[in-house]
């Protein structure tokens, strides 16, 4: 890792006010020309409380020098750059509404084709503003820029079209210090809506890009909604080697019967901050399925959350990280069975080498009504160096009877017994190392969608490894 | 020309300060079969990982070499790669790592110069058929949650395929029923009337003679408390079934006890 991984960790100026949030609101105002006077108000408003929000709420868990890094992260609001967001409030695009000159934005030095899964179509964003990107999307689903003219013309979906509503109302962002804050901010985002019955082969991408020349305070909200029956993959990528402050919330419903896989691969800058909130609702014989591959940033956060609200629903969550160099990330999972019986399933695999930082919570929520489910929860986590540090902690909370529940956690190092096995076949110590370590996460990626993907996430640690410079103590 | 072989000097070893080997004089040339038979803790294992180059086990004295190439000097890697392959007793497990991946790493370690793909799956495809395995054995995991039976099979799954001048299998009959013991014995011998395979020199350690029925030794070593007590031919190995170690162990105090009678006397005659 360079040089830009350390300048994080810095004096705290992390105050965004209320005059940072007018003058932003000032950016934000003509949004959309189409928006009504009451609309603009109304979004001031929810805007203000989700900042007063953010200030009230203390720092989740904060323990500095051990699992929680934001006390001193070096986030100065003043000096975020703001995107204009005239492009994502714009029109409800059938066609793209904004094309960026190439040369303006930068997007050639992405590598396009390294953003490219097979067939996926979708939304492309460059810094907070949307980008037009060939896209080839299944026409039975709608995906567009999550603007007011968006909320608007799908307000039946997004507010109370199904049995609850679910814009703002899924991640809850009145008891989630970061979710208030991307609230607040929001000046991008994504809504993703696969009708009843339709399912989808090709997924549907999300692609959050980043240069140095790119603005760099990016607030998006992306909402999934699957209705019953559907099925779809949709995968949200960060990508680039700009060092941005990302701050968001992703909702996803999925209704009776439906599937979705929500997938992460966040490889942004290795200074950028990521901080995500991610949270899904599952219907009667609904799954939900989220894999996330956190790789890069310096100062990551996600949560993520299934809430199993009817009979026969199902979560499942894989995630992965491998922290080098200075790299922090923190990972918190939660599914709450609120009715039996519901299933879910977390595997979680975690490394860390050079001073790589991690922590883990994994959280299992069996309320009283929820007889009859099945919950399982396994984490283990890999230090590869004396100076990495993971800490993990899964917790139960089993308020029915009748239930299964497994949860189980290792963190350990190097197994020196396979090490000297592989070596004794031939295999180099480093190279051993290198395919143990990478075998370690392969319980993980191997329940992500696709071999393409899955492909991609094993290139990407296998990169990493190639970077890290401390290993094998 | 260096002296063939897979030899052992006056080899002394410890594990954790203990003296475990107390000086081990040993030759397997290419082509034989030598059994190293003994009781449990007289330091057959400890030998076996000593060959290899387990980081565990200090070396106090004597040599090893390899076709007259020092092994001491290499790490594990190195040694494998001058031709020496242990079939371990316990073998590690390495979870999210194929055995079809595990194998093709390995063989192009050890030998980075031959065989495209489809030769290789040939390869192991046959060698897969003599060792009676399923070829869904190679999408699982190496070792992981493998039955003993399966664990051994693998090993000899990778001696066939690595084809090293030298093997040392350790312990291979344990935990093996009837029919797995024949497979492995057919693996072994149909390597060695293979052209690959007809010089490899092997080391066979085990406790019990069964193995020896079905991998015919040249040569019986008999170690006891770290030291090769008794040498002999295959007949060894049918009198250590029919008395056990205590015979040998009763003829060595015995020996020991004359040898001394004999010191004793020497100033007199």
């Amino acid at each position: 890792m360079s040089s830009g991984a350390t300048e994080t960790v810095a004096a705290l100026d992390f105050t965004p006010t209320a005059v940072t949030l007018v003058e932003v609101l000032s950016v934000l105002a003509n949004q959309d020309e189409l928006a009504t006077i009451d609309e603009v108000r109304q979004d001031e408003a929810l805007r203000r409380e989700a900042l007063a929000t953010y200030e009230a709420l203390p720092a989740p868990g904060a323990r500095p020098h051990r699992g929680w890094k934001y006390d001193y992260a070096n986030l100065s609001f003043d000096e975020l750059r703001w995107t204009s967001g005239s492009v994502m409030m714009a029109t409800m695009p059938k066609r793209p509404v904004h094309r960026l000159d190439a040369e303006d934005s930068g997007a050639d030095e992405i590598d396009r084709p390294a953003l490219a899964t097979e067939n996926a179509g979708g939304l492309f964003f460059f810094g907070a503003t949307y980008v037009d990107a060939p896209s080839n999307v299944d026409p039975r689903v709608t995906v567009l820029p999550l603007t007011a003219t968006t909320v608007r013309a799908n307000e039946g979906i997004l507010n109370g079209g199904h049995t609850h509503s679910i814009l703002h109302e899924i991640v809850d962002w009145r008891a989630d210090k970061f979710a208030a804050l991307a609230t607040a901010f929001q000046n991008c985002g994504a809504f993703v809506y696969v009708p009843d019955g339709v399912q989808i082969d090709a997924p549907v991408q999300l692609v959050f890009a980043n240069s140095e020349a790119q603005d760099d305070a990016v607030f998006p909200h992306v909402v999934v909604v699957l209705g019953k029956n559907a099925r779809a993959t949709v995968i949200e990528r960060h990508v680039g080697d700009g060092d941005p402050f990302v701050c968001g919330i992703v909702e996803a419903h999925a209704g009776e019967g439906a599937q979705l896989d929500y997938v992460v691969v966040q490889q942004a800058g290795e200074a950028a901050r990521v901080i995500f909130s991610r949270g899904a609702r599952a219907e009667r014989d609904a799954q939900v399925r989220w894999h996330l591959a956190e790789l890069g940033g310096a100062l990551v956060r996600t949560v993520l959350g299934v809430r199993l609200e009817a009979p026969g629903s199902r979560a499942e969550a894989s995630a992965l990280f491998f922290n080098t160099g200075l790299q922090h990330v923190d990972l918190t999972s939660g599914v709450d069975h609120l009715v039996g019986p519901t299933t879910s399933d977390t595997v979680v695999r975690s490394a860390a080498t050079d001073r790589g930082q991690g922590r883990y919570i994994g959280n299992i929520v069996i309320r009283p009504k929820a007889h009859g489910s099945d919950a399982s929860l396994r984490d283990d986590a890999l230090l590869l160096s004396k100076h990495a540090h993971i800490d993990s902690v899964p917790a139960l909370e089993i308020a029915a009877n009748d239930v299964k529940a497994f949860h189980g956690a290792t963190v350990g190092s190097l197994d020196e017994d396979a090490l000297f096995y592989a070596g004794s076949r031939g295999i180099a110590r480093n190279a051993a190392l290198r395919m143990i370590t990478l075998g370690f996460f392969e319980p993980v990626i191997a329940r992500f969608p696709g071999e393409a993907l899955r492909d991609e996430v094993r290139t990407a640690l296998d990169r990493k490894l190639d970077d890290a410079t401390e290993i094998d103590v | 020309m260096p002296t063939r072989g897979l030899i052992a000097r006056d080899l002394r070893v410890a594990v954790e300060n203990n003296e475990i080997l107390k000086g081990i004089d040993l030759t397997v040339e290419p082509g034989r079969v030598h059994a190293l038979m003994g009781p449990n803790g007289s330091g057959k294992s400890t030998l076996a990982f000593t060959l290899a180059g387990h980081p565990g086990y200090q070396v106090l004295g004597g040599s090893a070499t390899l076709d007259g190439e020092d092994l001491l000097a290499l790490p594990p890697d190195k040694r494998a790669k001058a031709g020496l392959f242990l079939s371990f007793q316990y073998p590690a497990a390495i979870p999210g790592v194929s055995v079809a991946n595990f194998l093709r790493t390995a063989r192009m370690s050890v030998r980075p110069e031959d065989l495209n793909p489809a030769k290789f799956r040939k390869l192991v495809f046959d060698k897969l058929d003599t060792l009676d395995m399923d070829p869904a054995f190679l999408g699982r995991y190496v070792n992981d949650g493998f039955s003993g039976g399966e664990k051994k099979r693998l090993e000899m799954l990778q001696l066939a395929i690595l084809a090293p001048k030298y093997a040392v299998l350790d312990e291979t009959d344990s935990g093996l029923d009837i029919d797995a013991l024949q497979s492995v014995g057919n693996s072994v011998n149909a390597l060695r009337e293979s052209d690959e395979g007809k010089d490899i020199g092997f080391l066979v350690i085990t406790h019990y003679p069964r193995i020896l029925k079905h991998v015919p030794a040249d040569v019986v070593h008999i170690l006891i408390d770290g030291r090769i007590v008794k040498t002999g031919g295959p007949e060894l190995a049918d009198e250590i079934e029919r008395d056990g170690y205590d015979g040998v162990r009763e003829e060595v105090a015995f020996k020991a006890a004359m040898d001394e009678f004999v010191v004793a006397k020497a100033p007199i005659v």
